[in-house]
């Protein structure tokens, strides 16, 4: 009986064999066994699950993004994955080592908290002025960290930056996935005119958070401002400032984290709040990938402007043939394309010569990051899960 | 420069680019600090125990200045956005105001207030004028510690040289708002009678 063929739109890939995308999955999946296979960790059976679990989650995602030619849609039950269980692994952590998920302020100007690199670009200036670090957090067992430590970790940093730029903001930051998921659950935004300044909010609490810790020499927006601190530890409250503290973290959560992403189905702590992110914009311009428009094909439907979970795709900036800077490469408007119009792309090549070579080349990148720190957050927090039947 | 950073810099960003334009904002700002260094000067010598005072009502002073400060930069904000509400082209200093006509300078109510703040080398040097011999000398003590402070605001003219657009403006107006949040929060927080932090 003969099968009626797929007409392919213009623009669109075909779905790969099974084969040649398992061909493709295959350095991921080694990638991922070397990442999952660690002898010291498998001596507790919940985490021995815990990794087989996740390396065949890794996998298989990877898998479906070669044999369907798109991202956004498998990328998004990672990241999902890897938000809804990274308090489930951090609280099991806390409650464990402290019996309470309150962390004194003491404690936290010593550094003796885990360790957490969103406010590190707010501390900057603070550091260079007083060659005082104030990280509130510690990569070693009785808090602080060494000089050794922070070279390596910013130097894995700059690597992964200078490739994927804002990419990691979608594909290694534990905190943006509970929003992501919130915004996956409506059918249809309620909420659809949103004032595009509002994308100006990151640089906003970006600066402030750098002045207020410069001037007080303090973690300010650990202190005052981190939403994330509603499913992490939380600050102490032991006066009114504590309870003040304590509920702008919790209405912080609840209106950007909840509330706005299921209105507006928009990643709105990302693009409005987000000041980690705003920071790691600049690096999009050094980065190696970018996500650009090919104008032969474009016809201005804004199916991509309103995919784009970020708003970082505007009229303008589409007549311009690319996105705002604060772009985060989660692929959900080159998904959306009808005409395959929006396409990733290498610097220095031309636009859409080869637009699945250079998404291959992105995602090899960024899963691997994925794998690296998503995995690894995604299996403690399975493993705490699993220990509770195992 | 610190201390006064989270009001000059977004403040600052909101005004005209060039300069002049904010070596003019300065002026303003620094000419109301130092009248502020002045009267807290006069204060601190005539009642000679201000920095003394306990701690109790010290901290509702304060929190009253950053009650003060926080309702500025939020008043700040609001007018900035009247002023230059997207390329920021107007000539005159940002006024703060009702009606948009007349009003005080936005700089020098920042100056003014951020020259009462009570911050501690700024206590240790109440604490010295008022253990002098003169009014005279306390408001001499003071000039010249307004001297050796305003050195450290001479970088922030460089900030003339940043690009004023939509976006920088915005930024600034937004910085603004969450800096008076902040002071308003630690404010309240002080009138309430309450410690930062401890026990």
């Amino acid at each position: 009986m003969a099968t009626k063929a797929h007409i392919l739109k213009p623009g669109e890939t075909a779905p790969r064999t099974v084969g040649r995308s398992l061909l493709l999955t295959l350095p991921i999946a080694l990638w991922s066994l070397l990442m999952f296979a660690n002898p010291q960790r498998q001596s507790n059976r919940s985490v021995q699950i815990a990794s087989v679990m996740t390396a065949v989650f890794m996998i298989a995602l990877f898998f479906m993004m070669m044999r369907t030619c798109s991202t956004f849609r498998w990328r998004r039950w990672f990241f999902v994955a890897l938000g809804l269980l990274f308090p489930v692994g951090f609280i099991h952590n806390v409650m464990v080592m402290r019996g309470t998920m309150g962390i004194p302020i003491e404690e936290m100007i010593a550094g003796r908290t885990p360790f957490c690199y969103l406010p590190i670009p707010l501390l900057i200036l603070p550091a260079a002025f007083t060659k005082t670090l104030l990280f509130p957090g510690s990569i070693l067992p009785g808090g602080g960290m060494s000089g050794a430590g922070m070279a390596a970790m910013a130097g894995v940093w700059l690597a992964i930056t200078l490739v994927v730029g804002k990419g990691w903001c979608s594909y290694a930051c534990f905190f943006g996935g509970i929003e992501e998921g919130m915004a996956s659950v409506p059918a249809r935004a309620k909420l659809r005119k949103i004032d595009p300044r509002w994308r100006y909010g990151p640089w906003a609490v970006l600066l402030a958070m750098v002045l207020l810790s410069l001037a007080l020499f303090e973690p300010a927006y650990c202190l005052w401002l981190c939403p994330f601190k509603a499913v992490s530890e939380y600050v102490a409250a032991r006066n009114a400032v504590g309870m003040v503290q304590n509920g702008i973290f919790v209405v912080l959560f609840a209106g950007l984290v909840v509330a706005l992403p299921l209105l507006t189905k928009k990643r709105t702590q990302c693009a409005f709040f987000c000041p980690f992110g705003a920071f790691q914009s600049i690096f999009n311009k050094t980065s190696v990938f970018d996500v650009k428009i090919d104008r032969t094909r474009c016809s201005p439907c804004v199916l991509c402007q309103n995919a784009c979970p970020t708003m970082s795709l505007t009229t303008e900036s589409v007549t311009r043939g690319e996105t705002l800077m604060s772009c985060m490469k989660c692929g959900a408007c080159v998904d959306a394309c009808p005409k395959g119009a929006v396409v990733w792309h290498i610097k220095g090549t031309e636009v859409a010569s080869n637009p699945e070579r250079a998404r291959l080349m992105f995602l090899y990148a960024a899963w691997g990051m994925a794998v690296m720190f998503g995995g690894s957050i995604i299996v403690e927090g399975l493993a705490t899960i699993v220990h509770v039947f195992v | 420069m610190a201390a006064c950073g989270p009001v000059v810099v977004p403040s600052l960003l909101t005004e005209r680019a060039g300069l002049r334009p904010n070596a003019r904002y300065l002026s303003a700002f620094l000419g109301a600090r130092f009248l502020g260094y002045l009267l807290f000067a006069a204060v601190a010598w005539e009642l000679g125990v201000l920095v003394s005072l306990p701690p109790g009502p010290r901290m509702l002073m304060v929190g009253v200045i950053y009650m003060l400060l926080a309702g500025v930069l939020l008043w700040y904000a609001y007018s900035a956005g009247h002023v230059c509400a997207r390329s920021c082209s107007s000539s005159e200093l940002v006024s703060i105001s009702v009606t948009r006509k007349r009003g005080v300078s936005g700089a020098a109510a920042l100056g003014f207030l951020t020259g009462l703040s009570l911050c501690p080398p700024f206590l240790a040097a109440g604490l010295r004028a008022a253990e002098l011999g003169s009014l005279a000398a306390a408001l001499l003590f003071f000039a010249v510690f307004f001297a050796g402070t305003s050195i450290w605001f001479v970088p922030f003219v460089g900030l003339g040289c940043v690009a004023r657009n939509e976006a920088v403006t915005t930024v600034a107006r937004m910085t603004m708002v969450l800096i008076g949040l902040y002071y308003a929060c630690l404010g309240l927080s002080m009138l309430l009678g309450r410690k930062v932090y401890g026990n």
